[in-house]
């Protein structure tokens, strides 16, 4: 299953936190795929899966000021 | 006007530019410590003050500069820091934070920008002017820290640079782990420029280096302190509002410079788009504008004058404030972000995902 999360028009921090709330309904293995677009989420997005013990399976910039990150939820999270 | 107009400007584009090429934002890097347990940017913010305080430091012993005496009015400090603090929570920015953002194209922040304007306006001259002389009529006749110690302003400076340079040391040494980055389509310069990720230590040096030369810059046009956003925030309103050409001087030019400087490095790394927020954060950059400027009047500066500027100079107001914008920080945190969350969790799944 995949989970598909809109936060187009969402300022930090609140990309990270719906990000967070998110993940945390799926299973490990399971992918999370959000579509932002603050700027500053370039950077905490990607670090915190990875502190989190995420995988970044895609990350790619969709449009100006608008990217798609796709995260693979690790087993510990 | 023309020094003013020129040195205001590059200061300010160099600032804007750096500002959002590196992700620089002082209010993420005091939310994040309790919000995501990640305190990188906050050691960033505090080599930018190292930076600074040994750069200034040095440049006024040379006789270049010369430093004003911050009056310390532990009333206004404490108070307005910590409704400053909760006003940048609201407003999703600092006072650089805003102005930057707005460069980027987002409408929540210039409507957070005009409010923390107003809010000033208001407070510094107009209908809660009694109010702010209230709060900062009692003055402390200390200014600096050392001298009430009794020391040289050097032993603070040193004392501090090698304590942050340990803290850095010691956040290097952790067991580092690769974040991945965005495709790579640029190459050379405009791959430095428009595309790398910046490490945020290497923006806060830069930032550091900015805030040093801010200071012979601005003097030269007979303004006698560093960077600065609130007041002159103020005085673009009040120009504009006015006609007076008596409000325009350096650090209105800065504070212009930011935003272009900004807007400049987000449309050349594709990053420039016009966003409007939903009502609630539209409602809560508002409120936080007001608060802000109301705030960082009484507190005599905002996270880089007081939290940046006053820190390096290691002024009692400096450092008040900065812990009471802090506190501030927290408070909103806690029960904007933190306690919203945990509503959130409670109740049906967050009404933006659908499974696909």
């Amino acid at each position: 299953m995949k989970k598909h999360l809109q936060v187009i028009g969402m300022v930090c921090p609140f990309p990270l936190v719906e990000a967070e709330s998110a993940i945390r309904e799926l299973a490990p293995g399971q992918e999370l795929i959000i579509d932002f677009d603050c700027t500053q989420a370039t950077e905490s997005l990607p670090r915190w899966a990875v502190k989190n013990g995420h995988q970044v399976v895609s990350f790619e910039q969709t449009d100006d000021a608008q990217w798609q990150i796709t995260i693979r939820k690790g087993a510990a999270g | 006007m023309a020094a003013k107009i020129v040195l205001g400007l590059l200061c300010g584009l160099a600032l804007g530019f750096v500002l959002q090429r590196g992700r620089f934002c002082v209010v993420g890097a005091y939310r994040d410590v309790i919000l995501v347990k990640d305190n990188r940017m906050f050691i960033a913010v505090l080599i930018a003050i190292a930076v600074q305080s040994i750069g200034v430091y040095a440049l006024a012993g040379l006789g270049l500069i010369q430093l004003s005496e911050v009056p310390f009015t532990w009333l206004g400090a404490t108070l307005g820091g910590f409704i400053f603090g909760l006003g940048i929570v609201l407003a999703g920015g600092c006072a650089t934070g805003t102005w930057y953002r707005a460069g980027e194209g987002l409408l929540g922040s210039w409507i957070a920008l005009f409010a923390y304007m107003l809010g000033t306006v208001a407070t510094k001259w107009g209908v809660l002017k009694p109010a702010s002389d209230a709060l900062t009529g009692q003055k402390s006749e200390d200014v600096f820290i050392y001298t009430t110690l009794g020391i040289s302003p050097w032993v603070l400076v040193a004392l501090f640079a090698v304590l942050v340079g340990l803290i850095v040391w010691r956040h290097l040494r952790q067991p580092s782990f690769a974040v991945p980055t965005l495709k790579r389509r640029k190459t050379g310069l405009a791959h430095l420029l428009f595309e790398k990720r910046w490490h945020p230590f290497v923006t806060a040096l830069i930032v550091g280096v900015i805030a040093i030369a801010a200071w012979p810059m601005s003097e030269a046009t007979g303004r006698m302190f560093g960077l600065g956003i609130t007041t002159p925030s103020g005085n673009l309103l009040r120009y504009i509002t006015t006609g007076d050409i008596k409000f325009l001087d350096w650090a209105v030019f800065l504070v212009i410079g930011i935003a272009l400087g900004s807007y400049v490095a987000a449309k050349g790394s594709g990053e420039f788009r016009w966003r409007l927020p939903d009502i609630k954060t539209i409602r809560n950059n508002f409120f936080g504008g007001l608060f802000m400027g109301f705030g960082a009047s009484i507190a005599g500066g905002c996270t880089i004058g007081n939290g940046l500027v006053n820190t390096s100079l290691f002024t009692w107001q400096g450092w008040v404030a900065t812990l009471f914008i802090i506190l501030g920080t927290w408070v909103a945190t806690y029960f904007v972000i933190i306690r919203g969350k945990r509503k959130a969790n409670s109740g049906a799944a967050p009404s933006q995902s659908v499974a696909v």
